[in-house]
Protein backbone atom coordinates (compact mmCIF):
# COMPACT_ATOMS: atom_id res chain seq x y z
CA UNK A 1 0.00 0.00 0.00
CA UNK A 2 2.48 2.50 0.83
CA UNK A 3 4.50 2.34 -2.66
CA UNK A 4 4.04 6.30 -2.51
CA UNK A 5 4.75 6.63 1.17
CA UNK A 6 8.09 8.63 0.36
CA UNK A 7 7.36 10.22 -2.86
CA UNK A 8 7.62 13.92 -2.48
CA UNK A 9 10.72 13.24 0.33
CA UNK A 10 12.51 11.76 -2.28
CA UNK A 11 12.16 14.27 -4.78
CA UNK A 12 12.73 17.09 -2.57
CA UNK A 13 16.53 14.79 -1.66
CA UNK A 14 16.56 14.79 -5.86
CA UNK A 15 16.54 18.75 -5.74
CA UNK A 16 18.80 19.13 -3.01
CA UNK A 17 21.44 17.17 -4.49
CA UNK A 18 21.04 18.94 -7.60
CA UNK A 19 21.33 22.21 -6.27
CA UNK A 20 24.31 21.32 -3.99
CA UNK A 21 26.02 19.86 -7.05
CA UNK A 22 25.25 23.06 -8.56
CA UNK A 23 26.61 25.34 -5.66
CA UNK A 24 29.48 23.04 -5.84
CA UNK A 25 30.86 23.74 -9.03
CA UNK A 26 30.11 27.28 -8.76
CA UNK A 27 32.08 27.33 -5.34
CA UNK A 28 35.03 25.64 -6.73
CA UNK A 29 35.04 28.20 -10.25
CA UNK A 30 34.38 24.76 -12.44
CA UNK A 31 31.99 27.21 -14.36
CA UNK A 32 32.03 30.79 -14.32
CA UNK A 33 34.08 30.19 -17.34
CA UNK A 34 30.97 28.21 -19.02
CA UNK A 35 29.05 31.01 -18.28
CA UNK A 36 29.65 34.59 -20.70
CA UNK A 37 27.05 36.46 -22.19
CA UNK A 38 26.64 34.39 -24.88
CA UNK A 39 25.77 31.43 -23.33
CA UNK A 40 23.11 33.20 -20.93
CA UNK A 41 22.02 34.46 -24.64
CA UNK A 42 21.99 31.22 -25.99
CA UNK A 43 19.79 29.49 -23.05
CA UNK A 44 16.70 31.40 -23.82
CA UNK A 45 16.79 30.70 -27.76
CA UNK A 46 17.73 27.06 -26.61
CA UNK A 47 14.60 26.59 -24.20
CA UNK A 48 12.45 28.27 -26.91
CA UNK A 49 14.03 25.70 -29.94
CA UNK A 50 13.50 22.44 -27.12
CA UNK A 51 9.50 23.87 -27.04
CA UNK A 52 8.56 24.79 -30.55
CA UNK A 53 10.73 21.35 -32.04
CA UNK A 54 8.44 19.46 -29.10
CA UNK A 55 5.35 21.04 -30.73
CA UNK A 56 6.39 20.47 -34.14
CA UNK A 57 7.01 16.64 -33.30
CA UNK A 58 3.51 16.76 -31.96
CA UNK A 59 1.94 18.46 -34.87
CA UNK A 60 3.40 15.70 -37.33
CA UNK A 61 2.39 12.92 -34.63
CA UNK A 62 5.58 11.38 -34.90
CA UNK A 63 6.03 8.73 -31.98
CA UNK A 64 9.06 10.61 -30.08
CA UNK A 65 9.88 13.14 -27.94
CA UNK A 66 12.29 15.43 -29.44
CA UNK A 67 11.85 17.72 -26.51
CA UNK A 68 15.67 18.19 -25.54
CA UNK A 69 17.69 19.29 -28.76
CA UNK A 70 18.24 22.79 -27.66
CA UNK A 71 19.34 21.51 -23.73
CA UNK A 72 21.59 18.75 -25.40
CA UNK A 73 22.87 21.96 -27.93
CA UNK A 74 23.87 24.05 -24.79
CA UNK A 75 25.77 21.12 -23.07
CA UNK A 76 27.72 20.83 -26.45
CA UNK A 77 28.86 24.34 -26.95
CA UNK A 78 28.87 25.79 -23.26
CA UNK A 79 29.63 22.73 -20.81
CA UNK A 80 28.04 20.09 -19.19
CA UNK A 81 26.84 23.24 -15.93
CA UNK A 82 24.78 25.54 -18.41
CA UNK A 83 23.24 22.49 -20.25
CA UNK A 84 22.15 21.21 -16.79
CA UNK A 85 20.75 24.83 -16.24
CA UNK A 86 19.06 25.27 -18.92
CA UNK A 87 17.67 21.71 -19.23
CA UNK A 88 16.31 22.54 -15.34
CA UNK A 89 14.94 26.10 -16.55
CA UNK A 90 13.11 24.51 -19.95
CA UNK A 91 10.76 22.38 -17.90
CA UNK A 92 10.34 25.14 -15.86
CA UNK A 93 9.72 28.13 -18.15
CA UNK A 94 7.81 25.24 -20.59
CA UNK A 95 5.61 24.29 -17.56
CA UNK A 96 4.32 27.37 -16.83
CA UNK A 97 3.13 28.38 -20.51
CA UNK A 98 1.82 25.07 -21.11
CA UNK A 99 0.96 22.85 -17.97
CA UNK A 100 2.74 22.27 -14.58
CA UNK A 101 1.74 18.98 -14.27
CA UNK A 102 3.29 17.61 -16.88
CA UNK A 103 6.82 19.16 -16.52
CA UNK A 104 7.91 20.40 -13.38
CA UNK A 105 7.88 16.59 -12.05
CA UNK A 106 10.93 15.99 -15.04
CA UNK A 107 13.01 18.71 -13.98
CA UNK A 108 15.80 16.23 -12.53
CA UNK A 109 15.49 14.30 -16.00
CA UNK A 110 16.34 17.36 -17.87
CA UNK A 111 19.14 18.63 -15.48
CA UNK A 112 20.43 15.14 -15.65
CA UNK A 113 20.39 15.52 -19.46
CA UNK A 114 22.01 18.43 -20.00
CA UNK A 115 24.78 17.45 -17.76
CA UNK A 116 25.55 14.50 -19.44
CA UNK A 117 25.28 16.08 -22.71
CA UNK A 118 27.58 18.47 -21.47
CA UNK A 119 30.51 15.46 -20.21
CA UNK A 120 30.28 13.52 -22.91
CA UNK A 121 31.27 16.80 -25.28
CA UNK A 122 34.02 17.84 -22.51
CA UNK A 123 35.19 13.91 -23.38
CA UNK A 124 35.33 14.52 -26.93
CA UNK A 125 31.98 12.43 -27.93
CA UNK A 126 30.62 15.00 -29.94
CA UNK A 127 32.74 15.55 -32.99
CA UNK A 128 31.45 12.97 -35.85
CA UNK A 129 28.18 10.93 -35.84
CA UNK A 130 29.36 7.96 -34.50
CA UNK A 131 30.21 9.34 -31.69
CA UNK A 132 27.18 11.52 -31.26
CA UNK A 133 25.41 8.28 -31.03
CA UNK A 134 27.25 7.13 -28.38
CA UNK A 135 26.21 10.45 -26.62
CA UNK A 136 22.69 9.85 -27.27
CA UNK A 137 22.32 6.53 -25.95
CA UNK A 138 24.85 7.28 -22.50
CA UNK A 139 21.81 10.38 -22.46
CA UNK A 140 19.13 8.10 -22.73
CA UNK A 141 20.63 5.27 -20.19
CA UNK A 142 20.78 8.44 -17.82
CA UNK A 143 17.27 9.81 -18.60
CA UNK A 144 16.02 6.31 -18.16
CA UNK A 145 17.48 6.11 -14.81
CA UNK A 146 16.46 9.16 -13.57
CA UNK A 147 12.99 9.23 -14.54
CA UNK A 148 12.56 5.81 -13.43
CA UNK A 149 11.94 6.90 -9.44
CA UNK A 150 10.30 10.20 -10.53
CA UNK A 151 7.49 8.07 -12.15
CA UNK A 152 6.99 5.45 -9.55
CA UNK A 153 6.96 7.44 -6.41
CA UNK A 154 5.09 10.42 -7.99
CA UNK A 155 2.65 8.96 -10.32
CA UNK A 156 3.02 4.88 -8.47
CA UNK A 157 4.40 4.48 -12.00
CA UNK A 158 1.66 5.00 -14.71
CA UNK A 159 1.92 8.90 -16.16
CA UNK A 160 -0.01 10.31 -18.31
CA UNK A 161 2.36 9.25 -21.00
CA UNK A 162 1.25 6.86 -23.87
CA UNK A 163 4.67 5.07 -23.18
CA UNK A 164 2.24 3.83 -19.78
CA UNK A 165 0.19 0.95 -21.63
CA UNK A 166 4.04 -0.59 -21.97
CA UNK A 167 4.27 -0.36 -18.24
CA UNK A 168 0.59 -1.61 -17.10
CA UNK A 169 1.25 -4.71 -19.29
CA UNK A 170 4.88 -5.46 -17.86
CA UNK A 171 2.72 -5.27 -14.11
CA UNK A 172 0.09 -7.30 -15.17
CA UNK A 173 2.83 -9.95 -16.44
CA UNK A 174 4.00 -10.02 -12.25
CA UNK A 175 6.69 -7.89 -12.84
CA UNK A 176 8.00 -5.40 -10.09
CA UNK A 177 6.91 -1.61 -10.17
CA UNK A 178 10.42 -0.54 -10.42
CA UNK A 179 11.48 -3.39 -13.19
CA UNK A 180 8.46 -2.67 -15.35
CA UNK A 181 8.99 1.59 -15.63
CA UNK A 182 12.73 0.62 -15.93
CA UNK A 183 12.20 -1.38 -18.67
CA UNK A 184 9.65 0.71 -20.78
CA UNK A 185 12.00 3.79 -20.18
CA UNK A 186 15.03 1.73 -21.74
CA UNK A 187 12.42 0.70 -24.67
CA UNK A 188 11.21 4.23 -25.44
CA UNK A 189 14.42 6.65 -24.56
CA UNK A 190 17.40 5.33 -26.73
CA UNK A 191 15.49 6.26 -29.97
CA UNK A 192 14.26 9.88 -28.51
CA UNK A 193 17.48 10.97 -27.23
CA UNK A 194 19.93 9.43 -29.93
CA UNK A 195 17.91 11.21 -32.59
CA UNK A 196 18.14 14.59 -30.05
CA UNK A 197 21.40 13.89 -29.98
CA UNK A 198 22.02 13.86 -33.83
CA UNK A 199 19.85 16.47 -34.37
CA UNK A 200 21.74 18.54 -32.12
CA UNK A 201 24.74 17.56 -34.08
CA UNK A 202 22.88 18.72 -37.55
CA UNK A 203 22.49 21.75 -36.31
CA UNK A 204 25.85 22.27 -34.86
CA UNK A 205 27.01 21.40 -38.58
CA UNK A 206 25.20 24.47 -40.27
CA UNK A 207 26.35 26.84 -38.11
CA UNK A 208 29.45 29.03 -39.25
CA UNK A 209 33.45 28.40 -37.55
CA UNK A 210 32.98 32.41 -36.59
CA UNK A 211 29.49 32.33 -35.13
CA UNK A 212 30.52 28.77 -32.86
CA UNK A 213 34.48 30.32 -31.71
CA UNK A 214 32.21 33.16 -29.60
CA UNK A 215 31.05 30.01 -27.30
CA UNK A 216 33.14 29.13 -24.52
CA UNK A 217 33.70 25.58 -25.65
CA UNK A 218 33.87 25.75 -29.15
CA UNK A 219 36.67 23.29 -29.04
CA UNK A 220 34.07 20.25 -28.06
CA UNK A 221 32.15 20.53 -31.54
CA UNK A 222 35.34 21.06 -34.30
CA UNK A 223 34.69 18.23 -36.24
CA UNK A 224 36.92 16.23 -36.99
CA UNK A 225 37.64 15.43 -41.01
CA UNK A 226 37.04 12.81 -42.98
CA UNK A 227 33.76 10.85 -44.54
CA UNK A 228 31.07 12.84 -42.72
CA UNK A 229 28.75 11.83 -44.79
CA UNK A 230 29.12 7.84 -44.74
CA UNK A 231 29.24 8.13 -41.32
CA UNK A 232 26.02 9.77 -40.74
CA UNK A 233 24.42 6.47 -43.26
CA UNK A 234 25.85 4.51 -40.38
CA UNK A 235 24.79 6.35 -37.31
CA UNK A 236 20.90 6.68 -38.96
CA UNK A 237 21.51 2.31 -39.98
CA UNK A 238 22.14 2.14 -36.11
CA UNK A 239 19.38 4.02 -35.22
CA UNK A 240 17.20 1.69 -37.13
CA UNK A 241 18.63 -1.35 -35.33
CA UNK A 242 17.69 -0.06 -32.35
CA UNK A 243 14.03 0.45 -33.39
CA UNK A 244 14.31 -2.59 -34.77
CA UNK A 245 15.54 -4.24 -31.59
CA UNK A 246 12.66 -2.77 -29.21
CA UNK A 247 10.32 -3.93 -31.64
CA UNK A 248 11.72 -7.11 -31.13
CA UNK A 249 11.88 -7.01 -27.60
CA UNK A 250 8.03 -5.38 -27.93
CA UNK A 251 7.01 -8.08 -29.51
CA UNK A 252 8.42 -10.97 -27.18
CA UNK A 253 7.22 -9.18 -24.58
CA UNK A 254 3.54 -9.13 -26.04
CA UNK A 255 4.20 -12.90 -27.34
CA UNK A 256 5.01 -14.18 -24.21
CA UNK B 1 -12.41 21.31 -47.54
CA UNK B 2 -10.45 18.86 -45.05
CA UNK B 3 -6.89 20.76 -45.25
CA UNK B 4 -8.79 24.05 -43.10
CA UNK B 5 -9.70 22.13 -39.79
CA UNK B 6 -6.25 21.40 -39.12
CA UNK B 7 -5.37 25.10 -39.98
CA UNK B 8 -8.51 26.10 -37.91
CA UNK B 9 -6.87 24.23 -34.82
CA UNK B 10 -4.14 26.01 -35.27
CA UNK B 11 -5.39 29.24 -35.16
CA UNK B 12 -7.22 28.65 -31.86
CA UNK B 13 -4.06 26.92 -30.48
CA UNK B 14 -2.12 29.86 -31.26
CA UNK B 15 -4.60 32.86 -30.20
CA UNK B 16 -4.57 30.45 -26.50
CA UNK B 17 -0.44 30.53 -26.42
CA UNK B 18 0.24 33.80 -27.72
CA UNK B 19 -0.72 35.36 -24.32
CA UNK B 20 2.80 35.49 -22.24
CA UNK B 21 1.18 32.87 -19.47
CA UNK B 22 -1.42 31.74 -17.54
CA UNK B 23 -1.84 35.22 -15.71
CA UNK B 24 -5.28 37.18 -15.45
CA UNK B 25 -4.84 40.50 -13.67
CA UNK B 26 -8.01 41.19 -10.92
CA UNK B 27 -8.10 42.98 -7.95
CA UNK B 28 -8.06 40.48 -5.32
CA UNK B 29 -6.43 39.39 -1.63
CA UNK B 30 -4.29 36.58 -3.59
CA UNK B 31 -3.28 38.95 -5.96
CA UNK B 32 -2.33 41.40 -3.31
CA UNK B 33 -0.18 39.08 -1.93
CA UNK B 34 3.32 38.25 -2.47
CA UNK B 35 4.52 36.18 -4.73
CA UNK B 36 6.58 34.46 -2.46
CA UNK B 37 3.83 33.62 -0.12
CA UNK B 38 1.93 32.52 -2.73
CA UNK B 39 4.58 30.24 -3.99
CA UNK B 40 5.00 29.16 0.32
CA UNK B 41 0.85 28.25 -0.38
CA UNK B 42 1.49 26.53 -3.51
CA UNK B 43 4.54 24.14 -1.87
CA UNK B 44 2.77 24.07 1.57
CA UNK B 45 -0.41 22.42 -0.05
CA UNK B 46 1.32 19.97 -1.93
CA UNK B 47 3.54 18.91 0.63
CA UNK B 48 0.57 18.50 3.19
CA UNK B 49 -1.42 16.42 0.70
CA UNK B 50 1.94 14.26 0.24
CA UNK B 51 3.01 13.71 3.70
CA UNK B 52 -0.42 14.00 5.89
CA UNK B 53 -0.68 9.85 7.02
CA UNK B 54 -4.83 10.69 6.62
CA UNK B 55 -6.47 9.16 3.90
CA UNK B 56 -8.75 11.76 3.21
CA UNK B 57 -6.17 14.81 3.29
CA UNK B 58 -6.10 15.41 -0.17
CA UNK B 59 -9.63 15.39 -0.86
CA UNK B 60 -10.46 17.46 1.87
CA UNK B 61 -7.74 20.01 0.79
CA UNK B 62 -8.89 20.24 -2.54
CA UNK B 63 -12.51 20.98 -1.28
CA UNK B 64 -11.96 23.12 1.49
CA UNK B 65 -8.81 25.23 0.33
CA UNK B 66 -8.03 24.79 -3.22
CA UNK B 67 -11.33 25.47 -4.93
CA UNK B 68 -11.94 28.54 -1.61
CA UNK B 69 -8.71 29.97 -3.22
CA UNK B 70 -9.69 30.07 -6.56
CA UNK B 71 -13.04 31.87 -5.10
CA UNK B 72 -10.99 34.30 -3.17
CA UNK B 73 -8.56 35.14 -6.13
CA UNK B 74 -11.25 35.92 -8.72
CA UNK B 75 -10.08 33.31 -11.09
CA UNK B 76 -13.03 30.88 -10.39
CA UNK B 77 -14.01 30.62 -14.42
CA UNK B 78 -10.47 30.49 -15.52
CA UNK B 79 -9.45 27.78 -13.00
CA UNK B 80 -12.78 25.78 -13.91
CA UNK B 81 -11.48 25.93 -17.79
CA UNK B 82 -8.38 24.63 -16.96
CA UNK B 83 -9.62 22.09 -14.49
CA UNK B 84 -12.01 20.42 -17.03
CA UNK B 85 -9.69 20.96 -19.84
CA UNK B 86 -6.33 19.44 -18.59
CA UNK B 87 -6.41 18.46 -15.51
CA UNK B 88 -9.57 16.46 -14.64
CA UNK B 89 -8.82 13.99 -18.10
CA UNK B 90 -5.04 13.39 -16.58
CA UNK B 91 -5.99 12.65 -13.43
CA UNK B 92 -8.85 10.33 -14.21
CA UNK B 93 -6.39 8.71 -16.96
CA UNK B 94 -4.35 8.46 -14.04
CA UNK B 95 -6.92 7.21 -11.57
CA UNK B 96 -8.16 4.68 -14.13
CA UNK B 97 -5.05 3.28 -15.01
CA UNK B 98 -4.00 2.26 -11.47
CA UNK B 99 -6.76 1.27 -10.12
CA UNK B 100 -6.77 -1.45 -12.91
CA UNK B 101 -3.08 -2.30 -13.16
CA UNK B 102 -1.97 -2.08 -9.74
CA UNK B 103 -0.66 -5.28 -8.54
CA UNK B 104 -2.21 -5.74 -4.81
CA UNK B 105 -3.96 -8.24 -3.60
CA UNK B 106 -7.47 -8.31 -1.68
CA UNK B 107 -10.97 -8.35 -2.34
CA UNK B 108 -11.81 -7.54 -6.34
CA UNK B 109 -14.36 -5.38 -7.36
CA UNK B 110 -15.25 -6.91 -10.58
CA UNK B 111 -13.64 -9.49 -13.35
CA UNK B 112 -14.18 -7.91 -16.81
CA UNK B 113 -11.76 -9.91 -19.31
CA UNK B 114 -8.27 -9.44 -17.97
CA UNK B 115 -8.99 -6.76 -16.00
CA UNK B 116 -9.76 -6.73 -12.36
CA UNK B 117 -9.54 -3.93 -9.95
CA UNK B 118 -9.17 -4.66 -6.38
CA UNK B 119 -10.50 -2.72 -3.73
CA UNK B 120 -6.92 -1.65 -2.17
CA UNK B 121 -5.97 -0.50 -5.67
CA UNK B 122 -8.93 1.36 -6.58
CA UNK B 123 -8.74 2.95 -2.99
CA UNK B 124 -4.87 3.45 -3.88
CA UNK B 125 -5.55 5.24 -7.05
CA UNK B 126 -8.56 7.22 -5.59
CA UNK B 127 -5.84 8.69 -3.18
CA UNK B 128 -3.23 9.55 -5.94
CA UNK B 129 -5.26 11.12 -8.12
CA UNK B 130 -6.28 13.06 -5.52
CA UNK B 131 -2.79 14.25 -4.87
CA UNK B 132 -2.00 14.62 -8.04
CA UNK B 133 -5.61 17.10 -8.51
CA UNK B 134 -4.30 18.92 -5.83
CA UNK B 135 -0.87 19.13 -7.11
CA UNK B 136 -1.90 20.51 -10.35
CA UNK B 137 -4.98 22.23 -9.02
CA UNK B 138 -2.65 24.34 -7.11
CA UNK B 139 -0.10 25.42 -9.72
CA UNK B 140 -2.69 26.22 -11.78
CA UNK B 141 -4.35 28.82 -9.32
CA UNK B 142 -0.81 30.11 -8.77
CA UNK B 143 0.14 31.19 -12.33
CA UNK B 144 -3.47 32.40 -12.71
CA UNK B 145 -2.72 35.01 -9.95
CA UNK B 146 0.93 35.66 -10.28
CA UNK B 147 2.55 37.62 -13.17
CA UNK B 148 5.88 35.62 -14.00
CA UNK B 149 7.72 39.36 -14.40
CA UNK B 150 6.47 40.30 -10.31
CA UNK B 151 7.78 36.54 -9.14
CA UNK B 152 11.07 37.32 -10.86
CA UNK B 153 11.80 40.50 -9.46
CA UNK B 154 10.60 39.63 -6.03
CA UNK B 155 12.90 36.81 -6.19
CA UNK B 156 16.12 39.06 -7.45
CA UNK B 157 15.41 41.30 -4.73
CA UNK B 158 15.59 38.03 -2.65
CA UNK B 159 19.02 36.87 -4.62
CA UNK B 160 17.77 35.11 -6.79
CA UNK B 161 20.99 35.53 -9.70
CA UNK B 162 19.70 38.64 -12.16
CA UNK B 163 20.91 36.59 -15.43
CA UNK B 164 18.40 33.15 -14.17
CA UNK B 165 15.60 35.97 -13.66
CA UNK B 166 16.78 37.18 -17.51
CA UNK B 167 16.38 33.19 -19.52
CA UNK B 168 12.93 32.78 -17.76
CA UNK B 169 11.81 36.42 -18.40
CA UNK B 170 13.06 36.62 -22.31
CA UNK B 171 12.28 32.46 -22.61
CA UNK B 172 8.40 33.82 -22.29
CA UNK B 173 8.90 36.02 -24.72
CA UNK B 174 10.80 34.46 -27.08
CA UNK B 175 8.80 31.14 -26.59
CA UNK B 176 5.38 32.55 -28.21
CA UNK B 177 7.31 34.53 -30.87
CA UNK B 178 9.04 31.66 -31.99
CA UNK B 179 5.95 29.46 -31.90
CA UNK B 180 4.61 31.81 -34.45
CA UNK B 181 7.43 31.68 -36.43
CA UNK B 182 6.59 27.85 -36.49
CA UNK B 183 3.35 28.52 -37.63
CA UNK B 184 3.91 30.79 -40.59
CA UNK B 185 7.47 27.96 -41.52
CA UNK B 186 4.46 25.35 -41.74
CA UNK B 187 1.73 27.29 -43.32
CA UNK B 188 4.41 28.42 -46.07
CA UNK B 189 6.09 24.78 -46.93
CA UNK B 190 2.34 22.91 -46.94
CA UNK B 191 1.07 25.37 -49.61
CA UNK B 192 3.97 24.52 -51.37
CA UNK B 193 3.15 21.14 -51.22
CA UNK B 194 4.98 19.78 -47.92
CA UNK B 195 3.65 16.48 -46.80
CA UNK B 196 2.72 16.77 -43.08
CA UNK B 197 -0.48 13.90 -42.91
CA UNK B 198 0.94 10.81 -44.90
CA UNK B 199 2.86 8.11 -43.50
CA UNK B 200 5.74 8.15 -41.18
CA UNK B 201 8.59 8.54 -43.50
CA UNK B 202 6.65 11.30 -44.82
CA UNK B 203 6.33 12.61 -42.05
CA UNK B 204 9.79 12.50 -40.59
CA UNK B 205 11.64 13.58 -43.56
CA UNK B 206 9.10 16.63 -43.42
CA UNK B 207 10.46 17.62 -40.18
CA UNK B 208 14.08 19.13 -41.33
CA UNK B 209 12.28 21.81 -44.03
CA UNK B 210 10.13 23.05 -41.03
CA UNK B 211 12.96 22.89 -38.36
CA UNK B 212 16.08 24.15 -40.44
CA UNK B 213 14.57 27.69 -40.73
CA UNK B 214 13.08 28.18 -37.36
CA UNK B 215 16.38 26.60 -35.85
CA UNK B 216 18.94 28.88 -37.77
CA UNK B 217 16.77 31.84 -38.68
CA UNK B 218 16.65 31.95 -34.16
CA UNK B 219 20.67 31.53 -33.85
CA UNK B 220 21.76 34.05 -35.94
CA UNK B 221 19.67 36.68 -33.37
CA UNK B 222 21.90 35.34 -30.66
CA UNK B 223 25.30 37.69 -31.53
CA UNK B 224 23.16 40.51 -31.71
CA UNK B 225 21.32 40.24 -28.58
CA UNK B 226 24.49 39.41 -26.52
CA UNK B 227 26.37 42.61 -27.61
CA UNK B 228 22.97 44.82 -26.86
CA UNK B 229 23.17 43.43 -23.09
CA UNK B 230 26.53 43.33 -23.22
CA UNK B 231 26.11 47.01 -23.88
CA UNK B 232 23.58 47.83 -21.37
CA UNK B 233 25.35 46.59 -18.29
CA UNK B 234 24.09 42.59 -18.34
CA UNK B 235 27.47 41.59 -16.36
CA UNK B 236 28.05 45.03 -14.36
CA UNK B 237 28.27 43.36 -10.60
CA UNK B 238 27.13 47.08 -9.28
CA UNK B 239 23.68 46.67 -7.17
CA UNK B 240 21.08 46.96 -9.33
CA UNK B 241 18.24 49.40 -8.40
CA UNK B 242 14.53 47.91 -9.17
CA UNK B 243 12.05 49.74 -11.13
CA UNK B 244 9.11 47.78 -9.55
CA UNK B 245 8.60 47.77 -5.65
CA UNK B 246 6.51 44.30 -4.58
CA UNK B 247 5.17 44.87 -1.12
CA UNK B 248 5.71 42.36 1.47
CA UNK B 249 3.37 43.00 4.38
CA UNK B 250 3.25 41.73 7.84
CA UNK B 251 0.27 39.01 7.07
CA UNK B 252 2.36 37.34 3.82
CA UNK B 253 4.65 36.51 6.95
CA UNK B 254 2.46 35.19 9.23
CA UNK B 255 1.00 32.85 6.33
CA UNK B 256 4.58 31.98 5.59
CA UNK B 257 5.40 30.27 9.24
CA UNK B 258 1.45 29.28 9.87
CA UNK B 259 2.60 27.25 6.09
CA UNK B 260 5.74 26.24 7.41
CA UNK B 261 4.17 24.90 10.67
CA UNK B 262 1.38 22.66 9.14
CA UNK B 263 4.31 21.31 7.04
CA UNK B 264 6.28 20.30 10.36
CA UNK B 265 2.79 19.19 11.99
CA UNK B 266 2.41 16.97 8.83
CA UNK B 267 5.66 15.02 9.11
CA UNK B 268 5.56 14.54 12.72
CA UNK B 269 2.20 13.05 12.37
CA UNK B 270 3.29 11.04 9.90
CA UNK B 271 6.37 9.71 12.04
CA UNK B 272 4.75 9.47 15.29
CA UNK B 273 1.47 7.48 13.73
CA UNK B 274 3.84 4.85 11.18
Amino acid sequence: MEVISQNIVYFIIAIAIMVALFIWAYSANRMQKDFSTMTWVLIPVAIAINGVIGYIVGQLKLPVFLDSIGTVLVGALCGPWAGALTGALSNFVIGILTNPTDWWPWIPVAFFIGLVAGLCANAGLFKSWWKVVVTGFLIALTAATVSTPIAVYFFGGITSSGSSFITAYLLQTGQGIIQAVFSTNFLVEPVDKISTAMLAFAIVQGLSKRFLARFPRAENVETEGGASQTQLFIAIGVVILLILFAIFVLSRITGG
Amino acid sequence: MQAIWPLLSFIIQFTMHDRLSFYYFRDSLLHRLNPLTKLALVFGLILVSFISPFYWTPHLLILAGIIPLAFVGKVTREYLNATFRIILPATGFLFIMQSLFQPFEGRELFRVWFLHPTVESTLFAFRNAARVFAMASSFTIFLLTTHPRELMTDLTRRGLPPQIAYVIISTLQILPQMQAKAQTIMAAQRSRGLDTQSSFLRRAGSLVPLVRPLVFGSLVEVEERAIAIEARGFTSTHTKTFLHEIPDTSVDKTIRWFLAALVIIALALRIWLS
